[in-house]
C-alpha cells in the first residue's frame, strides 16, 4: 500500500517541516564529516594544525601495522558482541511479542529503564561487582565458594560484557518491532499445513523478522566498533580498541589529522562490512537501522 | 512429547533467559545503590556500616551538584529542541511522498548507527575549527547541539511510528468541518500524536541526561553527571559516585514508568 | 414514536431552501470541464456534471474512475488541474475546504478518537465559535434526526457500533447546513444487512433535510436504491448520466450495460436506419422479421452493434411459442437464488447466456437440458457495438 500525499519541495509545508531536520543534519553531521576528512591531508607541527594538502598521513596509517592489529581486534569484539546479543535478545524478543502477555508491560518498562540509565554509571556498577574485592566476589565466598573466583575484570572478557551488556536492548528492541510486526495467521497457516512449533519458527517467523535481525545486527555491530567506556573502564586500557586509539590521537598527541584517518579507516571499514552482511543474507533494499 | 507439555516448556524456557537476562540488566544498577549505602570512606565490601552518609554529602558537594544543573540544563534543552525537529522530520517521512524521500530518510536517520563518539569527536573537530574562526569554545551550548544531533533520530523513530497509525483522512475530516490550518493542528493532529510525542521526549531527555560521549566531548570544562562520575572513577572513588548514580536513576524510573502508561492509555 | 414524529414533521432546523425543491434555478453544484493531472497519470479528463438542489445524485464507476477524485475536488481538499466549480452560483477556485459550504463523510467515517460523540458532532460548530449552550441545543437536534439515543453523547466512537459511528459521522457533517452532502463510500465496509437499514436511513435523511446528496459508491444495486440520478464514470470520463432505469435499460454502451448488472449482449448488425424502422440481421439468434423500432435503438449506434437483453427478460418457451427473439441452447449450470432461479446456458451458435427466472416458474431447466429461450422487443436496447 502506497501511503503518503505527493509533495513537491516548492510546497511550504513540505519545505518548513522537512528544513529544521535537514540544516541540522547537514550543518552538524554531513560538514564536519566532510571536514573530519579533509583534515587528514594536513599535518600537525608543534601541536598546532598545518594546512599542508598532502599524504603524509596516510602513508603513515598504510605503514603501520599496529594500527590494524587494533583495528582487527576492534572488529572481532564487535562482531562476538553482535553474536551474543542476537542469541539472548531472540528469546527476549520472541516471548515479548508473543507469549509474555501478562508481564508484558512490566518487562518492557524494566527493559527500557536500563537501557536508558546512562552507560558510565552501569559500567560503574559493573567495576564495582567484578572487582577482585568487588560484590561478586564478596557474595560467592560468603557462599562458601574459594576466595576470588571472578578474576576477569581488566580483561577483553570484561570488555565483551560491557559491550554486550550495554547494546543488548537495542537488540531486543528491533528484534522485538520485527517478530511482533508479523501476521500471527502467518505463523497459524504453517501449522495448519502440518508444520511443527520448531519447524513454523524455523521456516516462518526467523525469515520473516530477517529485516529485524538485520538492522540489530548492523545497529550493534556500528556501535560495538565504536565503544570507548567498556575497553577503558572494564578492560582497563590493557588491550585498546580502535576508539580508544583515535581518542588517544586527538587528545594526548593532538594529532588531529592522525585521529581524523583512523576514523575513517574505521568507518569505511565497518560499512563495508555492513554492506557484505547485508549480501550475504539478501537484504538489498533495507537501509541502516531506521 | 504432547503439545501442552512442550508449550510449557517453552514458556519455562522463555520466561528463563527472560528473568536472568533482567538479572543481568540490574546487577549494576543494584550493586551502585548498595555501595551508595557504604558509610566508610572506600568501595570495599564488608562495609564499615549503612547510612545515608554520603548523600547527604551530596548536597554539600558544589561540583556534584553543578554537575546536576548542567545535565538537567543541556537535558531540557535539548529535549525540546529535537521532539520539534524530530517530530516534524516524522511527519514528513512517513506521511509525504517527494523527490529525494530516501535521501531524506538516511540524512536523518544515519546518526542513529554512528557511534556516539566518534560522533562526539568529529562534532569537536568542527566546533574547534568553527571556534577559531569565530571566536567562541566548546562548552554548555556545543553539548546541547551534539546532543541534538545524537537524539533527533530517536526522537524520529518513535514519532514515526504514532505518525503511521494516524489516518491522515482525520486531518481531511477537521478541515471539512471548518477548521483552519492551525486549528487541524490544535485540535486533530497535535492531541493524536501526543502521545508518541511525549513518549519520545522523556525518552529524548534521558537519552541526553545520561549522554556520557558526546557531553565527554563537546562540553569542554563543563562536568555533567555521566562525565563527573567519569572521572572519579579515574581518581579513585568515594561512595559519593554511588549516590549520585542512585539519584540519577529515580527520575528515569518515574519517567518511563510514566511514558508506559501514556502508550496503554493510547490503546 | 417521537422520534420518528420529529423527523417527519417540518424539520426541526432551517435549511436553504429545505422545503420547497426548485427544479428549474441554477444547479446547486455546476462542475465544468474539470481535469486532474497525478504528474503523468490523469485522474479526470473533462468531467461536467450539473446537479440540482435537492438532488440526491450517485457517482458509480469500478475504482480508478475517478469518482472519489471528483468528490475531492467538490470538497476542496485538492485544486483541480483545470476547469470550475461553482456551487450555488458561487466559484470555489482557491476557497479551502473550511470556507466550502459542503460537508464530506468519509469512507473510514474519520470520526475522531479523541473526541467523545458530543465534541465530535459539535467540532463544527466549535469551530465556528457559536455558544457552548447553542452548540449542546443543536447537538441534541442531530441525535434525534439521526435517531440515536442521548447516552452514547459522552462515549468515544470507538464504544459505538458500526451503523451507530455512521450515524455519528452523519450527524456530525449535517450541524453545519451544509447546500452539498458529500459521501465517499461511507457504506462499503458494513455488512449486508446493516448496509440495508443505513440506506433506507440515508434516504429518509435526504427526503427530510432538503439537502443535495452526491453520493460516491462502487455498488450499484446502492445506487439504483438511492439516487435520483446516477452518473457512471470510468477513465476519467462520464460514460452516461442519467434517472436509474434509463441506465439500467437503455445503457450508453457496452461497458455501462456490465458494470449496471448481468447482462446479455448479442452481436448484431445494423444494415438501415428509416422511417422509425431499423433494419438489422442477427446472427447469434432469429428474429424473423428483422426490424426494430428506432426507439429501442441508441443514436450512436451504427453498423456492429450489440443487442442488450437483461437476464430477466429472457423466458423458456416452447417450439410454437411466439416470441419475437428465439435461440436454442443447452444449460449448463443452475443457481437458486432465493425467489429467482439463475441459469448459464450455451447457445448453438456458441455464446454463454445468463438467464433468470422466477423460481415458481411452470418451465424449469434441468443441466444439460436442450431448451428453447425467447425475449420479445420490449425493454430491449441496441447499442454501439465494442468490447464489452
Amino acid at each position: 500500500m502506497e501511503q503518503g500525499v505527493g509533495k513537491s519541495w516548492r510546497d511550504p509545508e513540505l519545505l518548513w517541516k522537512a528544513l529544521p531536520s535537514v540544516l541540522l543534519q547537514t550543518t552538524c553531521f554531513v560538514a564536519p564529516l566532510v571536514m573530519t576528512f579533509l583534515l587528514t591531508f594536513q599535518r600537525t607541527r608543534d601541536f598546532q594544525l598545518r594546512w599542508t594538502w598532502d599524504l603524509a598521513t596516510w602513508t603513515d596509517v598504510f605503514s603501520k601495522p599496529h594500527y590494524w592489529t587494533i583495528l582487527g581486534h576492534t572488529l572481532v569484539m564487535a562482531l562476538a558482541c553482535v553474536a551474543i546479543c542476537l542469541v539472548l535478545a531472540f528469546p527476549i524478543a520472541y516471548g515479548l511479542a508473543t507469549r509474555f502477555k501478562t508481564l508484558e508491560n512490566e518487562i518492557k518498562i524494566l527493559v527500557t529503564f536500563a537501557f536508558i540509565t546512562d552507560a558510565t554509571l552501569k559500567t560503574f556498577g559493573w567495576v564495582l561487582f567484578l572487582d577482585k574485592k568487588g560484590a561478586a566476589n564478596y557474595l560467592l565466598t560468603g557462599l562458601g565458594f574459594p576466595p576470588e573466583m571472578v578474576s576477569f575484570l581488566f580483561t577483553d572478557w570484561a570488555t565483551l560484557l560491557g559491550m554486550v551488556y550495554n547494546l543488548l536492548p537495542f537488540a531486543i528492541f528491533t528484534l522485538y518491532l520485527s517478530i511482533d510486526s508479523i501476521d500471527r495467521n502467518l505463523i497459524f497457516a504453517a501449522y495448519d499445513a502440518g508444520a511443527s512449533k520448531w519447524r513454523a519458527h524455523w521456516e516462518v517467523t526467523l525469515p520473516l523478522c530477517k529485516p529485524g535481525i538485520f538492522a540489530g545486527s548492523v545497529l550493534i555491530f556500528l556501535l560495538g566498533v565504536g565503544v570507548f567506556l567498556e575497553p577503558k573502564v572494564l578492560g582497563g586500557g590493557t588491550s585498546p580498541m580502535s576508539a580508544e586509539l583515535i581518542r588517544q590521537t586527538f587528545e594526548t598527541r593532538v594529532n588531529w589529522p592522525l585521529g581524523a584517518a583512523l576514523t575513517f579507516v574505521l568507518m569505511v571499514v565497518s560499512v563495508f562490512l555492513v554492506l557484505l552482511f547485508s549480501r550475504v543474507l539478501g537484504m538489498r533494499r533495507s537501509g541502516f537501522g531506521a | 512429547m504432547n503439545v501442552r507439555t512442550q508449550d510449557t516448556l517453552i514458556n519455562i524456557m522463555l520466561y528463563g533467559v527472560m528473568a536472568a537476562v533482567l538479572l543481568f540488566f540490574y546487577i549494576p544498577i543494584f550493586t551502585l545503590m548498595a555501595f551508595s549505602l557504604q558509610e566508610g570512606r572506600y568501595l570495599t565490601l564488608p562495609f564499615d556500616g549503612i547510612s545515608l552518609k554520603w548523600y547527604g554529602e551530596l548536597l554539600n558537594s558544589g561540583p556534584a551538584l553543578t554537575a546536576l544543573r548542567n545535565s538537567t540544563l543541556i537535558a531540557a534543552f535539548a529535549t525540546v529542541i529535537a521532539t520539534a525537529v524530530g517530530t516534524t522530520a516524522a511527519i514528513v517521512s512517513v506521511r509525504y511522498r517527494f523527490r529525494g524521500k530516501a535521501a531524506f530518510q538516511a540524512l536523518t536517520g544515519a546518526p542513529l548507527a554512528f557511534p556516539q563518539l566518534l560522533l562526539g569527536i568529529v562534532l569537536l573537530l568542527w566546533f574547534s575549527v568553527l571556534g577559531r574562526l569565530f571566536g567562541f569554545n566548546t562548552g554548555l551550548v556545543t553539548a546541547i547541539i551534539g546532543h541534538i544531533v545524537y537524539i533527533t533520530p530517536f526522537v524520529m523513530v518513535i514519532v514515526a511510528v504514532q505518525v503511521h497509525n494516524f489516518d491522515p483522512q482525520l486531518e481531511d475530516a477537521a478541515r471539512d468541518c471548518g477548521a483552519s490550518t492551525w486549528e487541524v493542528y490544535r485540535h486533530v493532529t497535535v492531541p493524536l500524536l501526543w502521545p508518541g510525542i511525549f513518549s519520545a521526549a522523556i525518552f529524548a531527555f534521558l537519552l541526553s541526561w545520561g549522554n556520557f560521549y558526546i557531553t565527554y566531548s563537546l562540553a569542554g570544562s563543563t562536568r555533567t553527571v555521566p562525565t563527573f562520575i567519569f572521572s572519579g572513577i579515574a581518581v579513585g572513588s568515594s561512595p559519593l559516585y554511588p549516590a549520585i548514580a542512585t539519584v540519577v536513576f529515580i527520575p528515569g524510573l518515574i519517567l518511563v514508568a510514566l511514558a508506559a502508561r501514556m502508550r496503554r492509555a493510547r490503546a | 414514536m417521537i422520534i420518528r414524529g420529529g423527523a417527519i414533521g417540518p424539520p426541526p432546523f432551517c435549511f436553504n431552501g429545505g422545503s420547497k425543491r426548485d427544479m428549474t434555478s441554477a444547479p446547486i453544484l455546476d462542475i465544468r470541464d474539470i481535469h486532474k493531472d497525478y504528474g503523468s497519470y490523469q485522474a479526470l479528463k473533462g468531467v461536467s456534471l450539473s446537479v440540482r438542489q435537492g438532488e440526491f445524485i450517485a457517482l458509480v464507476g469500478p475504482s480508478g474512475c475517478g469518482k472519489t477524485t471528483l468528490l475531492k475536488q467538490i470538497a476542496g481538499f485538492e485544486d483541480a488541474t483545470s476547469g470550475t466549480i461553482s456551487i450555488d452560483g458561487r466559484d470555489m477556485a482557491g476557497v479551502p475546504a473550511a470556507h466550502r459550504p459542503t460537508s464530506m463523510v468519509f469512507q473510514k467515517l474519520a470520526l475522531f478518537p479523541h473526541m467523545t460523540v458530543a465534541e465530535n458532532i459539535g467540532f463544527p460548530l466549535k469551530l465556528r465559535k457559536v455558544a457552548q449552550g447553542e452548540i449542546a441545543a443543536r447537538v441534541n437536534e442531530m441525535l434525534t434526526l439521526m435517531q440515536l439515543k442521548p447516552i452514547y453523547l459522552d462515549r468515544f466512537p470507538r464504544a459505538l457500533s458500526g451503523g451507530e459511528q455512521q450515524r455519528v459521522a452523519l450527524a456530525r457533517s449535517m450541524i453545519s447546513s451544509p447546500k452539498l452532502l458529500l459521501l465517499d463510500e461511507p457504506l462499503s465496509a458494513l455488512d449486508v444487512k446493516l448496509k440495508k437499514v443505513l440506506q433506507s436511513e440515508l434516504k429518509r435523511l435526504h427526503r427530510s433535510v432538503g439537502v443535495t446528496f452526491v453520493h460516491v459508491t462502487h455498488d450499484l444495486e446502492e445506487a439504483m436504491m438511492l439516487a435520483d440520478r446516477i452518473c457512471v464514470m470510468r477513465a476519467g470520463h462520464i460514460l452516461q448520466l442519467g434517472e436509474p432505469a434509463d441506465i439500467y435499460y437503455r445503457p450508453a454502451d457496452a461497458f455501462v450495460a456490465g458494470f449496471i448488472g448481468e447482462t446479455n449482449l448479442f452481436p448484431v448488425e445494423i444494415t438501415s436506419r428509416a422511417k422509425g424502422r431499423v433494419r438489422y440481421s442477427a446472427g447469434s439468434f432469429d428474429d424473423a422479421s428483422g426490424e426494430l423500432p428506432e426507439a429501442l435503438v441508441a443514436e450512436a449506434a451504427q453498423g456492429a452493434a450489440l443487442m442488450n437483453v437483461r437476464p430477466e427478460l429472457i423466458r423458456r418457451i416452447g417450439p410454437e411459442d411466439k416470441v419475437d427473439c428465439r435461440v436454442t441452447a443447452r444449460v449448463t449450470e443452475v443457481f437458486t437464488k432465493g425467489g429467482t432461479v439463475q441459469y448459464r446456458a450455451h447457445t448453438s451458435q456458441g455464446m454463454d447466456l445468463a438467464v433468470e427466472i422466477q423460481g415458481t416458474s411452470r418451465l424449469p431447466m434441468e443441466v444439460g437440458e436442450e431448451v428453447h429461450l425467447g425475449w420479445n422487443k420490449k425493454d430491449i436496447w441496441v447499442l454501439p457495438g465494442g468490447e464489452p
